[in-house]
């Protein structure tokens, strides 16, 4: 493989993915483990892992890297396991309240025994500013001083981590959010402080501050995990962009990232649905449902008609952010899910994880309960000695032990127990399918499972008989798929403006000027970070005079130079309504509430090579397992061996380093010369 | 081919019901014109089969989940055999199909072949007793912002008979042919306020009918109506069998509860609701013919609404995850002689009726049911205290009708913990969404001084509940505006459960700008409000949950330094 390179890392619960795809568009992939603690040492290791495969010095291979593309859980993790920073909020005086509110919503409408979730800034904390900006942002009491300054004695005295400045109207004005942040920035340098002008600037005070409120309590923590992360990169050698891939499925440079932290919760998976896309166009199929599993959780999103759903209704751990982003559910099951008894003493697989550190107890860390992967070894699936390409030889006799201790309890042979633990992931796995799908009002049966990261190969055929799903697709770099989407992916920009009237359609001469402000904005923030003229994509938030809601108008297709324009956008919104709402009011009055630009600076990309003819292997050897309640002797195929077209039937495992995919009986797989295992799946339920 | 569908199946049409009606419901939203829908949801999806019977339901507002068959019935009771493809149905009287005037009912026909006419012929002999083609009902009931009648915004306090609550409309076919009928929908435009909004919400709600009939028509594509029908018995029937489940493991008995309405606005206080819960096995027979006999004001409960409190009290029961079904509403059956607060005769005033008495239903057979489910009942919530306020725009130079859905009343605790503080009343549940301060701003010329927790409204307890707001309102209309008040619990707060203590009542102050102030009563009309005034607001918290002395001192402390005692 030649240089220059370019490098996607993700990092999971349990392993740290590096792709690295060369000149001639060859790709490779390590492994290290995550460390949690920093995962920038994870994310070190990986680099000297892909160094050593490659047969140069880390400082060489960074040298001539040209871009690196970085997904990260940190935001993620921080808000699911409510380890956020110390935050607090200054609002206006009189409407401390606002995010604790939540509009008067409260989630599962006939749950009334669900216990309220503690606010992600406690009341003590959110402190009032004497101050009022009217509906039209006139000034109706200025910024006090006074109020400002006892706020930030309080802030000093409880040693706050971040600010968000969150104020109301100040969508409309941001003067005194500026004053105030100008004000905590000199006297809280540690701080970081966040304007809710700046992170979502449009009207409706409960989405913006949440989604501000969630900036300042990962922002602390984002921060400082990518300012080391880079750093730590440029003293190995690395002098290119570091940029990171954002919820929205678009890539930043850090510095936004930084700015932006909310923006990054759903960071870690988003690289998958990049790369489900990529694969889309490359073929695939335009119907896939994503089936990433990984060593804590697995993440399932929707492909449809090859464009992924993006919205801005997300929460993540509960916390409400309205930034653009990507559909994926997320749910507690993967290789290192644990397998206890509950109170009633019924066998339950997860949520909790072992994690990646002790990790399963086959990887003889010191861990003692049994995961999903210890159970796969103890069935057969797994090769003890062939794990992450023999790297990591995997403790036989422990993952026994573990899964005796629990069998013993139930009163079943260990062989049972390892069962019915597989069985229930799988169980675990369909149902966050059936959320993604059935739940959506979407019929699975329809879609190809495009099963990766490491755990998915071993679970994907059971999970897709459960669902009726005819067709499975695992990518020979299914480990490191989300790495390599990483690298599939544009830059992307996004800004947006809500008018201040809110009052029927600007007039042709102001709604051509409110646009090309944006695209100003949007092509000098993205000429900052790449060469090249981005591509604009325009978009409008539009409603009737009184409706509340918007609906999001893409505007891409509207013919933008000719006169006449503000009759095409509002055009545009009639027939978006109409496919929307099945109706249109052409005589009413059309409202342009917030105009919005993304601009979008293509990477170019490296189209996969073809893989090449060859001969038909044979299996490698066979291996014993518990396939359809028996012990059988299943071939075993590898991966890289495999010519294209060649056909394995069922039962049997075909695996790689990193990957093993597990055929059932009536199972048929091809390998598709594009790089994925074609397979069809059997109709028996086993 | 067998009609009977495998479990996946059936899982898939379940949701698939589920997902159409929620699809139906955020269309809605987003395409009403009134601030009571677009802002603040107050209004319910529901898909019926051709028996009428409630087959899914959206989670929007609880009070209306047991009330929606009764529209689809009545509209099959009128017209039957003369349903056609591309007809629109509406009704609101109470005793035609309706729970109250305000809550204006759409019912859209699903026909296995849209394109055609009914045949009558031949598929009625062949077929069962469903008789002609027609599969499904797609019910849209939306709370008007104003519905004719003696005062604005719909709730009239000095109504003491149903023609000066508005205009009563039994089921009426409103289009044909896939149209509806200008005439029709120009005569009920000429006897509503506020013409503009009337129409854009009848536009929004007969799209949010079309959308759903269109995907219903997908489904019946897809899966041939046939296989549909079967599936609609098999999901109800294992609903039934859930509920039964649960139920059967509560304690049996019988088992009374009481719950009490402030007053009527007419001169009778202290109105109870008694609701005696005979509990067997996997029934539960609520008898409510202790209740107080009808009155005078408009706190009369229509018999629709009743039975659907009592479904909505079951239903809070259950485990959430119960399929709203008529499935799941089988093991109840509710009574009430005629001539009863909970049962009026035809002509009785009872436009406060979602509101009240269905809070005081609910909460005395939650009561009721304590000794035999005490870890499932919880703290009572919170009572509603509407105002609507009707003026003029100075910035837009047009008049305007506002209600009050800010300073929301706090839920109740329970087992598992303390309840949710301004998430409202047991009729919405969390579902009533109060809208944004910055949007309601920009819109009317009103000015939230303030917005924030009610300390101290909690009702103690183990866990205690949740807390009420404060709201400081200041009129800003061009010269004088009116407002009408419309709620209880001004004197009766949310009840203790389980030893639990009861939650702060509501209070209302008019403070004029020259610092003269009166307290509000519950329902008044006419009220004159000059710019300037203020409305000083504070609504109740939620009831607690097992007896004070057992909070962790922990929780005491922390509620202490939150600034929430």
């Amino acid at each position: 493989m030649q240089g220059p390179y370019r490098i996607g890392v993700d990092v999971g619960g349990t392993f740290t993915d590096v792709v690295c795809i060369g000149a001639d568009g060859t790709t490779l992939l390590a492994k290290a483990a995550t460390t949690p603690q920093d995962q920038s040492q994870g994310v070190l290791d990986g680099l000297a892992r892909l160094a050593e495969m490659l047969g140069l010095p880390l400082a060489a291979l960074l040298a001539e890297t040209e871009r690196l593309v970085h997904g990260t859980t940190v935001a993620t993790n921080a808000l699911l396991e409510r380890r956020t920073a110390k935050v607090a909020l200054l609002t206006t005086e009189g409407h401390r309240d606002v995010v604790e509110m939540r509009e008067g919503l409260k989630p599962e409408r006939y749950d009334l025994r669900l216990p309220p979730p503690p606010p992600l800034v406690p009341r003590r904390l959110r402190l009032p500013l004497k101050e009022r900006l009217r509906a039209d942002g006139r000034v109706e009491t200025a910024l006090d001083a006074a109020s400002l300054d006892a706020a930030i004695a309080k802030l000093r005295a409880e040693g706050v981590e971040a600010v968000a400045v969150c104020l109301l109207h100040a969508w409309r004005d941001p003067r005194h959010e500026r004053q105030a942040g100008k004000a905590l920035r000199a006297a809280l340098p540690d701080a970081y402080v966040t304007l809710s002008s700046d992170v979502l600037p449009q009207i409706k005070e409960f989405e913006r501050f949440s989604t501000t409120a969630v900036n300042a309590a990962v922002g602390p923590i984002v921060s400082r995990y990518l300012g080391r992360l880079q750093s730590r990169l440029q003293e190995a050698g690395f002098r290119g962009p570091l940029f990171v891939i954002l919820s929205h499925g678009g890539v930043a440079p850090v510095e936004e990232a930084q700015r932006l932290a909310a923006g990054t919760a759903l960071s870690g998976p988003a690289g998958g649905v990049a790369a489900a896309l990529a694969l889309a166009r490359a073929g695939l199929g335009e119907n896939l449902v994503t089936f990433d599993v990984g060593g804590t959780s697995t993440d399932v999103a929707l492909v449809a008609g090859g464009e992924a759903t993006l919205g801005r209704g997300r929460s993540v751990g509960g916390e409400r952010i309205a930034l653009e982003s990507l559909d994926i559910v997320t749910l507690g099951a993967g290789g290192g899910s644990l397998a206890h008894l509950d109170a009633g003493g019924l066998l339950r697989v997860g949520p909790r994880s072992a994690g990646a550190v002790p990790g399963p107890a086959c990887y003889g860390a010191g861990g003692t309960e049994p995961a999903v992967t210890d159970a796969n070894l103890v069935l057969g699936y797994l090769d003890a000695e062939r794990f992450l390409g023999g790297r990591r030889r995997l403790d036989r006799a422990a993952a026994e032990q573990a899964v005796a201790r629990l069998a013993g309890k139930l009163g079943l042979t260990v062989m049972d127990c390892a069962a019915g633990i597989h069985q229930l992931a799988n169980v675990a796995m369909a149902e966050g399918i059936r959320v993604a799908t059935v739940r959506r009002g979407v019929d699975p049966r329809g879609f190809t499972l495009l099963a990766f990261g490491g755990a998915a190969g071993l679970h994907a055929s059971a999970v897709a008989r459960d669902l009726g799903m005819a067709r499975v697709a695992v990518p020979l770099l299914a480990a490191g798929l989300s790495a390599w989407g990483m690298l599939q992916t544009d830059l992307r920009y996004e800004v947006a403006r809500s008018l201040a009237d809110s009052a029927g359609l600007p007039e042709e001469a102001r709604l051509r000027n409110l646009f090309a402000a944006l695209e100003a904005e949007a092509r000098a923030r993205l000429s900052a970070w790449m060469p090249g003229t981005p591509e604009i994509r325009r978009g409008a938030d539009m409603r009737y005079g009184e409706q509340v809601f918007e609906i999001s108008v893409p505007l891409d297709g509207v013919e933008w130079s000719a006169l006449g324009l503000p009759e095409r956008v509002a055009e545009a919104f009639h027939q978006r309504h109409e496919a929307l709402f099945t109706y249109a009011l052409r005589g009413e009055e059309v409202v342009l509430v917030t105009a919005r630009v993304a601009a979008v600076g293509r990477l170019p990309a490296r189209p996969a090579r073809p893989l090449p003819d060859g001969a038909a292997a044979k299996p490698l050897g066979t291996r014993r397992a518990l396939v359809a309640g028996g012990m059988r002797d299943l071939p075993v195929h590898t991966f890289t061996d495999l010519a294209p077209d060649q056909i394995v039937a069922g039962p049997a495992i075909v695996e790689s380093d990193t990957t093993t995919v597990l055929l059932l009986p009536d199972d048929s797989a091809r390998l598709d010369r594009r790089g994925w295992l074609d397979v069809t799946v059997g109709r028996e339920t086993v | 081919m067998s009609l009977s569908a495998d479990p996946v199946t059936l899982a898939v049409l379940e949701n698939r019901f589920r997902a159409i009606v929620e699809e139906m419901g955020e269309a809605l939203l987003r395409t009403a014109t009134s601030q009571i829908l677009n802002s603040s949801r107050d209004f319910s999806i529901a898909l019926c089969d051709a028996r009428a019977r409630l087959v899914a339901q959206a989670d929007h507002i609880p009070v209306h989940v047991g009330a929606m068959p009764f529209a689809a019935q009545a509209v099959l009771d009128a017209f039957g055999a003369t349903i056609r493809p591309g007809e629109c149905y509406l009704l609101n009287d109470p005793w035609h199909g309706g729970s109250h005037l305000p809550d204006l009912t759409i019912v859209l026909p699903v026909f296995d072949d849209m394109s055609g006419q009914p045949d009558p012929g031949p598929r009625a002999a062949a077929s069962d007793h469903r008789g002609a083609a027609l599969h499904f009902l797609c019910v849209v009931r939306a709370h008007q912002s104003d519905i004719g009648g003696a005062t604005h915004g719909g709730y009239n306090p000095s109504a003491f008979e149903i023609w000066q609550e508005g205009i009563r409309i039994p089921p009426i076919r409103l289009g044909e042919g896939g149209t509806l009928r200008e005439d029709l929908v120009a005569m009920l435009a000429l006897n509503t306020r506020i013409a503009r909004d009337f129409r854009g919400d009848l536009m929004a709600m007969w799209g949010a009918a079309r959308l759903g009939a269109k995907r219903l028509e997908e489904l019946i594509a897809a899966h041939g109506a046939a296989k549909l029908d079967v599936a609609v018995d098999a999901i109800l029937d294992l609903a039934e069998t859930h509920a039964r489940r649960i139920i059967g493991a509560w304690a049996d008995g019988e088992y009374q509860g009481e719950a009490v309405l402030d007053d009527d606005g007419h001169g009778a206080t202290d109105i109870a609701i008694r609701a005696r819960v005979t509990k067997r096995g996997g029934t539960i027979a609520v008898d409510l013919s202790e209740s107080a006999p009808q009155v005078r004001g408009f706190v009369n409960s229509s018999w629709p609404n009743t039975v659907s409190a009592a479904r909505m009290a079951l239903a809070y029961l259950l485990d959430p995850e119960v399929a709203k079904n008529d499935g799941a509403f089988r093991p109840l059956s509710v009574t009430a002689p005629e001539g009863s607060i909970v049962r009026p005769r035809e002509g009785a005033a009872v436009t406060l009726c979602t509101s009240h008495p269905s809070n005081e239903i609910v909460e005395a057979i939650v009561k009721a049911l304590a000794p035999a489910c005490p870890d499932r009942v919880m703290g009572g919530w919170g009572r509603r205290f509407r105002v609507a306020i009707q003026g003029r725009d100075p910035r837009r130079g047009r008049g305007f009708v506002w209600h009050l859905f800010h300073a929301r009343p706090g839920g109740g605790g329970h087992a598992k913990g303390d309840g949710w503080s301004t998430a409202g009343e047991w009729h919405s549940a969390g579902g009533l969404k109060f809208g944004s301060v910055e949007m309601a701003e920009a819109r009317f010329p009103l000015f939230f001084r303030r917005h924030e927790f009610r300390p101290g409204s909690a009702g103690d307890g183990t866990h205690r509940g949740g807390l009420g707001a404060e709201l400081e309102l200041a009129i800003e209309t061009e010269g004088e505006a009116r407002a009408n008040t419309a709620g209880d619990g001004a004197r009766h707060g949310a009840a203790g459960m389980a030893g639990g203590q009861d939650g702060a009542p509501h209070h209302y102050v008019l403070r004029h700008a020259d610092g003269t102030e009166r307290v509000l009563k519950t329902k008044e009309t006419g009220i004159a409000l000059q710019p300037g005034d203020v409305l000083v607001v504070q609504s109740g918290g939620g009831g607690g949950w097992g007896p004070p002395e057992k909070r962790d001192p922990a929780a005491r402390a922390a509620d202490a330094t939150e600034g929430l005692v």
